[in-house]
């Protein structure tokens, strides 16, 4: 039934805020996510689907995870932006965690179990993009790219 | 006499009872929906079922399917109690207003004050919702909400009782059935009063410029910030029914209710009347933009309870 409803929750994790605006073009009226049953709602407990920006700072970490803990079952994560998909150019920033892999590593390690999670790169994403991760949940439309491993030398 | 208890239960259950009322709750906020999206120049819900239409039911499935989760700070009792009489009161206050004929399901002398009585109890039962579900978010909304009340409460009950001076009974069947019969609309009787009741029924909603118990741009989402699952599927569907509620004490108190016209049965030119107050409410919700709470309770003193009174004297003066 998720698929039909589809209540997102925005967590911004120390992102520059070009992901956030994006976000916003998918809820306003060119775009219209509530054409999909998309509704905005502004508290964790009600969300289905939590749409993550920004390359989880140190600082927004705990925070995060607080959100994330809770957000009730059965849900989902979006990362969207390069930051969120990997760390973008801070994915070795002192300050930063770096990306949702590194952040599941320490959910894990606190024993909670991570959401599922689509990534939806770009920096930062087109509202289409956005609007795709959406549909894709409603089965509307397919994955579009392949994990792709970097290995600095 | 069996066959007359089981019809009054067939009623009760059905129509126009129980299911004909969620149904319509749900309509009325698809209705709702649509309205104020096309208003901001956007489609609204359109792919689940046709147009749409069956996005609040999907809403309230998926919500009952997901996690039930209860603070650890929250009371526990209130924390079940709230959703079900957020629920229940409203439902309960539909069966005394008249939608398919002169005479409501239940109806007798008094049931005018019997409806403001559950009104107030809906705010207090918001309000301990809000209080004893033990988040901050939570705690400032109810008490936002126990403020308000003080704003609309008394302009409310003026506009609430005003109809029924001229049809001189305090029975809501009795007064729709007198404004029917003499055309002698509240409307156009008492159109301050109107004016009054549609304010504070906006308040009672905390529907747009009076969203301020629920305010999401400030305290997250208000009184019903820690409710999850089931719990927050009836707060809504509560919601719906009062948003039908709104609509048709409107509908019955100041545009004559249900009434035969020519062939038309009385259920239909109810149901034109419930939805086009309906539209003007969400037209209003629509077109402001949240007051502080401040400014709701020196409005409402300052300009609504004279308006309110004003108009109890002219009533007075004429009947
Ligand atoms: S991905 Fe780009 S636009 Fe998005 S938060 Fe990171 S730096 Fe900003």
């Amino acid at each position: 039934m998720i698929k039909k409803s589809i209540w997102i929750y925005h967590l911004n994790t120390g992102g520059c805020n070009g992901c956030d605006i994006e976000i916003i073009d998918v809820l306003t009226p060119f775009h219209d996510a509530e054409r999909l049953g998309v509704k905005l709602v502004g508290s964790p407990r009600h969300a289905d689907v939590i749409l993550l920006t920004g390359p989880i700072t140190r600082q927004s970490m705990e925070k995060a995870i607080n959100a994330i803990t809770a957000a009730p079952d059965p849900k989902f994560i979006v990362a969207i932006g390069s930051c969120a998909c990997g760390g973008g150019i801070w994915y070795d920033s002192y300050a930063t965690v770096g990306g949702i892999e590194a952040f599941y590593k320490i959910l894990r390690e606190r024993g909670v179990k991570p959401p599922k999670v689509i990534y939806v790169p770009g920096c930062p994403p087109r509202p289409e993009a956005i609007l795709h991760a959406l549909a894709y949940f409603k089965g509307l439309a397919s994955k579009k790219i392949k994990k792709r491993v970097f290995v600095e030398k | 006499m069996v066959s007359e208890a089981l019809s009054f239960i067939l009623q009760l259950l059905i129509f126009p009872g129980f299911l004909f009322i969620i149904c319509l709750a749900f309509f009325s906020e698809w209705v709702l929906r649509k309205f104020v999206a096309r208003i901001q120049n956007r489609m609204g819900p359109t792919y689940t079922g046709s147009g749409g239409i069956l996005q609040p039911f999907a809403d309230f499935i998926k919500l009952l399917g997901k996690e039930d989760i209860v603070p650890a700070f929250a009371e526990r009792t209130y924390f079940t109690l709230t959703p079900l009489l957020c629920l229940t009161l409203p439902l309960t206050a539909l069966f005394i207003l008249p939608m398919t004929g002169h005479r409501a399901l239940i109806s007798f002398e008094g049931d005018l004050i019997f409806l403001a009585f559950i009104f107030t109890t809906l705010t207090i039962m918001v309000f301990l919702g809000g209080f004893l579900s033990g988040s901050v978010f939570s705690m400032v909304g109810g008490v936002r909400a126990a403020t308000q009340l003080l704003g609309y409460e008394i302009p409310f009950l003026l506009a609430l009782f005003g109809p029924a001076i001229p049809a001189s009974s305090l029975s809501i069947s009795k007064i729709s059935t007198w404004q029917a019969q003499n055309n002698a609309w509240g409307l156009w009787t008492q159109p301050i009063g109107f004016g009054v009741l549609v304010i504070c029924l906006l308040a009672e909603l905390e529907l747009l410029p009076f969203d301020i118990p629920e305010a999401e741009t400030e305290i997250v989402a208000g009184w019903n910030v820690e409710f999850t699952g089931r719990r927050l599927a009836l707060v809504r569907l509560g919601r719906d029914v009062e948003l039908v509620l709104a609509s048709t004490i409107l509908a019955d108190l100041y545009l004559g209710g249900p009434q035969q016209v020519w062939i038309i049965p009385p259920i239909i030119i109810f149901l034109a009347k419930m939805f086009a107050c309906l539209l003007l409410i969400g037209y209003l919700k629509t077109l402001f933009a949240r007051f502080r709470i401040d400014q709701v309770l020196s409005g409402m003193w300052k300009y609504v309870i004279p308006a309110a009174m004003i108009q109890f004297i002219i009533l007075k003066l004429i009947w």
